[in-house]
């Protein structure tokens, strides 16, 4: 076990390096450390933290859905937040915000969303899990409709504003949001990570967790309302990047057990390594156009899980 | 011998209805109790009143002289354990870490567990006959393999009460026995109460020191086996004509049913 | 006969010579253009087709006549009963974007032209062909010649500009993501006839995503917001970390003040673009 925690450490250390070292811009370790280059350093070590922060954020995320919901399918988004932070987005685009307003009403856009879909699914004060995936996937549709109905009627700007929230971004425009997400995202995976022993428990079974002496409703609330601010944040800077908070608890919890105590912390290693590479890639490859980090992650991503599926079927 | 639970007078049920009125009952230490009835009758609900999953809507539970409802949860899990029909777990934890969840009412949130709980699980599941499974994955164990395993780790709470919902009816006769003798073993030497809810007439007839006949919501009849399975009993409850003998081996009561006596409605 | 079928004679016969009449005399002999995009209808005002244009799309706003047209549905999705109901004879569009409709309206017969220029001699092409099919030669002729004039004022301009003294421009299309042009634009070549070098010019397609850092690592000494809509505040793009350091931003050289339209728009507007890309790559002429 503490074999495989300092492999995927030294990877994700790798990972790093290799975040920093390669980029869209040609240059090698002295060229980089050089005064002249100074700004592109930051925006290499900027980026590295982003790509860190937003897959950590999104894989612990996909944890505890899956834990609590009890679904293996249950991703980051499920509960609406990403057409919610989409649909914030073109609003303000449409309204001709200026960009500097556009995360803050992404973020608004995916926090209401999640506060629809809690509302629309509360049975008695009660959180129903299965009401809960229905009015999520009912809502996203929804939005997602609305989100339509607005680039078609809008002009042109639009469609390149939705191309950001679609397939996902790690530029960083502003030092200080990124500092707020990090803050934001740090806090609530820490704040998650205290509840390990809880989602063990409520992994087996909501009354399992129940007569081992855990209040299941009031931590469910708490988890969804962490789960939630931690999505939103790194929605409304990064965009929808998906796959990484469906596949990478799953590739972790084939590694490293079901554990929380352990899943969660590993995941976050995990899943960085897996954003760095496939973001390093992406830039490296395709210089000086960018790929979206979306698009990288679902292609690399998609193939893993199939591969996962089968695996998991032969057993 | 102290009163461990005592149940006064109790309506209780779902969404303000109740299913259970006016329910009376005490368990004292190494107590056996059966809960049998036709279906709907309530057992599984006066389980879950008993255990704090539902709050009565009438009347008082008292553990250990403290009321229940005013318990939390956590509190009342040090004192009893509950082990639910069926627990389907998706997830591939070892057989040690499921049973060291037992332990999760003596720690607080963020406490590891400490050397004193691993030999409390290392010794629930030598009594449950299961270390040799330790290591093995949840969801890789036959169902009577797990079924040990989930009250190893309802052993592992260390609780004074162990509540069980019809712990036996997916299981074949041979893990039928193996199940309720270690129950009766663990009554007998380690002086454990326990409450079971059962379908089968005769298994609690065999296993149970009392029994409680409930029928829509209400005890029917309490006592002991003889007392509680006669034929007059069966038929006025469950509608179907019965003959009760005693087993030849234990001399226990045993009912028997008579095919053929229930006439359905013709056109 | 009697009276009454000698009555219902009279109607048919005259309702018959009716709509004889209808199709023989039409209303009006011009022909009746729709115009689906904002650069084509540009395009057909300047061959001076204003009385033929019947209908137009919800973004043609230039020039002010054209805001007094009918409206048949946006850019993307355009109406297509309404676009019937106008009974046009040529219906002009753009490429790619507009496919689907393009399909569509071709299964109902109607006469469709596609201008979607990738470079000015194909812009060129497309004003000749449209000014024959709409009866306008001599204008197309004319407005061809009066732009490539104004494209030779601008290069007898930049001839004079030393190689070595270039100036490096990026052109941004959209802040989030950051979003320029490469080569497959013709916005690439404005900007080498004004006499500039477009820093992203080695990507092959026409827009595309670009990371700071390659602007950063290529210095440009002048900035051209061009964002649909005009919101572009210089501000949002100074402010950028790691930006003061760039040439652009440095000599304040960070402008948002060419209508992004004339940039944007394949069509008659492109030589004003071109005469304010170059003087604002070159302030000093």
């Amino acid at each position: 076990m503490k074999r495989k925690i300092i492999l995927l450490a030294a990877i994700f250390i790798l990972a790093v390096i290799l975040g920093i070292l390669k980029g869209s811009v040609n240059l090698n370790f002295l060229e980089l450390i050089n005064r002249a280059n100074r700004q592109i350093l930051h925006l290499r070590l900027a980026r590295v933290v982003l790509a860190i922060v937003a897959s950590s954020g999104l894989s612990v995320c996909g944890i505890v859905l899956q834990a609590i919901l009890r679904n293996p399918l249950a991703e980051p988004y499920l509960l609406g937040t990403s057409s919610g932070a989409g649909l914030g987005a073109v609003i303000a685009i449409t309204l001709g915000a200026a960009s500097f307003y556009i995360p803050f009403a992404a973020f608004i856009g995916a926090i209401s969303t999640t506060l629809l879909v809690y509302y629309i699914s509360r049975e008695r004060g009660k959180i129903g899990v299965q009401s809960l995936i229905l009015s999520g996937v009912i809502v996203s549709i929804a939005f997602s409709a609305v989100i339509l109905f607005l680039l078609s009627t809008s002009e042109r700007q639009t469609l390149h504003g939705i191309s950001w929230w679609l397939w996902g971004n790690l530029e960083v425009f502003d030092y200080k949001l990124l500092f707020a997400v990090t803050l934001i995202v740090a806090l609530g995976v820490f704040a998650t990570y205290m509840f390990s022993q809880d989602l063990n428990a409520i992994s087996i079974g909501e009354e399992e967790a129940l007569h081992l002496g855990v209040n299941v409703e009031l931590v469910k609330k708490i988890l969804l309302f962490l789960v939630s601010l931690i999505t939103a944040a790194i929605i409304s800077v990064c965009g929808v990047i998906g796959f990484v908070g469906l596949i990478i608890p799953h590739i972790t919890r084939l590694v490293i057990g079901p554990n929380h105590r352990l899943l969660i912390p590993v995941s976050c290693i995990l899943s960085s390594a897996f954003m760095l590479l496939c973001d390093s890639f992406a830039r490296a490859l395709f210089s000086p156009s960018e790929i979206p980090i979306g698009v990288i992650t679902a292609i690399v991503g998609a193939p893993i899980f199939i591969i996962l599926l089968k695996k998991s079927e032969v057993k | 011998m102290d009163t461990l639970l005592k149940v006064e007078s109790i309506c209780g049920g779902y969404d303000n209805k109740p299913v259970i009125n006016n329910v009376s009952l005490e368990i004292k230490q190494a107590d056996f109790l059966g809960i049998i009835g036709p279906n709907g009758g309530g057992k599984s609900t006066l389980l879950r009143l008993m255990s704090r999953a539902l709050i009565p809507i009438k009347g008082k539970i008292s553990l250990e002289g403290r009321d229940l409802a005013r318990l939390s949860h956590k509190e009342v899990a040090k004192k009893i354990a509950f082990i639910p029909q069926l627990t389907l777990i998706n997830f591939s934890f070892t057989v040690w870490e499921i049973v060291l969840m037992g332990r999760i009412p003596h720690l607080s949130r963020m406490q590891p567990e400490g050397k004193i709980d691993f030999s409390i699980a290392e010794r629930a599941l030598s009594l449950t006959d299961t270390l040799n499974l330790r290591n093995r994955r949840i969801d890789e164990l036959s169902a009577g393999e797990r079924q040990r395993v989930i009250i190893a780790k309802a052993l592992a709470q260390e609780p004074l009460l162990l509540f069980l919902d019809e712990p036996t009816s997916h299981l074949d006769i041979g893990h039928q026995v193996q199940i309720l003798d270690l129950l009766a073993e663990l009554n007998r030497k380690n002086n454990l109460s326990i409450v079971i809810v059962l379908h089968d007439l005769n298994l609690a007839g065999e296993y149970c020191k009392n029994i409680i006949l409930l029928d829509n919501g209400e005890i029917f009849k309490q006592g002991s086996p003889e007392q509680v399975l006669t034929y007059q009993n069966i038929e006025s409850l469950y509608k179907t004509i019965v003959v009760v003998k005693d087993n030849p081996v234990t001399l226990k009561p045993h009912v028997l049913l008579v095919p053929g006596n229930i006439k359905c409605k013709q056109e | 006969m009697q009276i009454k079928h000698k009555i219902a004679a009279i109607i048919l016969v005259l309702t018959v010579c009716f709509s004889f009449t209808n199709s023989i005399f039409p209303q009006d002999s011009k022909l009746r253009i729709i115009s689906l995009a904002p650069a084509t209808t540009e395009i057909l005002f300047a061959l001076g087709l204003d009385c033929e244009i019947v209908g137009v799309s919800e973004f043609c706003n230039y020039p002010d006549r054209a805001k007094a047209k009918q409206r048949i549905g946006t850019f993307s999705q355009p109406n297509i009963e309404k676009i019937l109901s106008l009974k046009p004879d040529l219906i002009v569009c753009t490429g790619l974007e507009q496919a689907p409709v393009i399909a569509k309206l071709r299964q109902l017969n109607l006469n469709i032209f596609v201008s979607d220029p990738k470079s000015i001699n194909e812009l060129f092409t497309s004003i000749r062909e449209i000014g024959i099919l709409t009866g306008k030669d001599k204008e197309s002729k004319a407005l061809i010649d009066k732009m490539t004039y104004r494209i030779k004022e601008v290069n007898s301009r930049v001839s004079k500009i030393p190689q070595s003294e270039r100036q490096k421009v990026f052109i941004e299309i959209w802040h989030s993501p950051l979003t320029t042009v490469g080569a497959g634009s013709f916005i690439n070549e404005l900007i080498t006839l004004a006499g500039g070098i477009n820093i992203t010019a080695d990507i092959k397609s026409a827009y595309s995503t670009v990371p700071q850092e390659v602007v950063l690592k290529r210095d440009p000494d002048c900035i051209i917001l061009a964002y649909m809509g005009n919101l572009s505040p210089v501000e949002q793009v100074i402010t950028r970390p790691g930006w003061h350091n760039v040439a652009a931003v440095k000599n304040k050289r960070v402008y948002n003040d060419i209508d992004p339209d004339s940039l944007l728009r394949p069509g008659p507007r492109i030589v004003e673009a071109l005469d304010e890309l170059n003087k604002k790559i070159y302030p000093d002429g």
